[in-house]
């Protein structure tokens, strides 16, 4: 263990991560042995264990500085094997995790968790899924975030160089709802089964939600999403884009009812989310006069279905769903990691 | 009670660096271009320049599949076959 000073009283340990720079802006839970065997050994690790490495940083994520976070965050042990799928998904090469961890645009690391683990360990899905109140969503995430500061030295304002960054960078964990899913649910539809846990790692550079309460077809809702992923505002023009799309409550009922599938949203999707060049050129993303030629030469977003990952979480009510603009293909990828949970573990029922 | 340090340093890795040219003149130049969008125009302005002060030139031109990439294996082969000196830039 990294013993490296002793203290007696609570809030002077408290206060003592802080001032070691050790936190994320807020308290952190203070780990002991015991607490942090019983994180390694819910995810039935060792603590010498390599869960993954950033090769160009030369960090290395070793089990148990991921566990100590993990309680830092304020962890339950049994959530210990899903921050391991997250660190392995930031780890994974299709990730390139230096330019979504370290770029000006201040990634939110999203994570969605799929399959049994997510109703074991009480994943919010429903209402307020992005919100505040539930403790795997918050600590998890928060979990992830800690790990990246202090084992993968992303820290704000040395390799962390978001402008504005956003307030999913403390935490942004949610599960998928699957229990009324008129689809597949996202990891199978990335092709894992639907008996496996998995969590799903997307760089988004914001949340916005998308507000529609008259649309009663897909094509009038789905166009307010066209409308809002195509921003002139938004980055890389030339098309190389991910995003994952959060359908909730009755705008759920709306694709359901009239037989929509996933592949028939994505391909809406990727056909009415353009912008004219002309559009671009009068916001100066790109340079030059308008030509005329510029009002009907389209950029169209995305280039391919998978592109635009799909969940639905959140509550029945409302005409609320929720737009994720990832950073790009060309930079990143979306990762998603199957969850491996020891069978001791799983059997034993304590979540 | 104690304190548990969170933190990981970077693993050491031996790095051998190339011998330093004892003169700028008449050097090989390479340049690593990590697609930003002005990228490009301020690396060859720089060769340019290399060029006329000190009589360099460009003997390899790296694109990297995107600035949150590092530069892939052959690449690094070629710039260190055919380099004395490698230039990279931001862009933007």
């Amino acid at each position: 263990m990294s013993e490296i000073d002793e203290a007696t009283d609570p809030a002077a340990l408290i206060e003592a991560y802080y001032d070691a720079g050790w936190t994320d802006g807020l308290p952190v839970v203070p780990p002991s042995d015991a607490s942090i065997a019983a994180m390694l050994a819910a995810a039935g690790l060792e603590g010498h264990e390599e869960l993954g490495a950033i090769t160009g940083r030369n960090a290395v994520v070793v089990a148990e500085k991921a566990a100590i976070n993990a309680v830092m965050a304020g962890c339950r042990p049994e959530y210990m094997p899903v921050v391991v799928a997250a660190v392995k998904s930031l780890c994974a090469p299709a990730f390139a995790y230096h330019g979504p961890a370290s770029s000006t645009g201040g990634s939110a690391m999203a994570l969605v968790v799929n399959g049994p683990i997510a109703r074991r360990l009480g994943i919010n899905s429903g209402n307020n899924a992005f919100g505040q109140g539930h403790r795997p969503n918050a600590t998890i995430g928060r979990a992830v975030r800690l790990i990246m500061m202090n084992v993968m030295n992303t820290r704000p304002g040395l390799l962390d160089r978001a402008t504005l960054g956003n307030p999913g960078k403390y935490s942004f964990c949610f599960a998928e709802h699957e229990e009324d899913h008129p689809w597949e649910p996202l990891h199978v539809s990335r092709g894992l089964r639907r008996e496996d846990s998995a969590v799903t790692l997307i760089a988004s550079n914001s949340l916005y939600q998308v507000y529609n309460h008259l649309a009663a077809a897909p094509e009038p809702l789905l166009s307010c999403f066209a409308d809002a992923l195509g921003n002139v505002g938004t980055p890389n023009l030339l098309g190389f884009n991910e995003t994952l799309i959060v359908f909730a409550g009755e705008h759920a009922e709306v694709l359901q009812k009239a037989g929509w599938r996933r592949r028939d949203v994505q391909r809406f999707l990727i056909e009415h989310t353009r912008r004219s060049v002309a559009d671009y050129k009068r916001g100066a993303r790109l340079p030059g006069e308008v030509a005329p030629a510029d009002e009907t030469t389209w950029r169209y977003r995305f280039e391919r279905p998978e592109d635009i990952l799909i969940a639905f979480a959140g509550g029945r009510a409302g005409s609320w769903s929720a737009c994720l603009p990832g950073w790009g293909t060309k930079w990143t990828r979306s990762v998603t990691t199957r969850i491996d949970v020891p069978s001791a573990v799983s059997q034993g029922g304590n979540a | 009670m104690k304190l548990f340090d969170p933190t990981s340093k970077p693993v050491e890795r031996a790095i051998k660096l190339a011998p330093r040219p004892a003169s700028p003149r008449g050097l090989r130049l390479g340049l690593v271009e990590n697609t930003k969008f002005n990228a490009s125009p301020i690396l060859e302005k720089l060769a340019e320049r290399l060029a006329r002060r000190h009589q360099m030139t460009v003997t390899v031109r790296n694109r990297k599949r995107s600035a949150s990439h590092e530069v892939d294996a052959d690449g690094i082969k070629a710039l260190r076959a055919q380099a004395d000196l490698v230039i990279s830039g931001i862009g933007d």
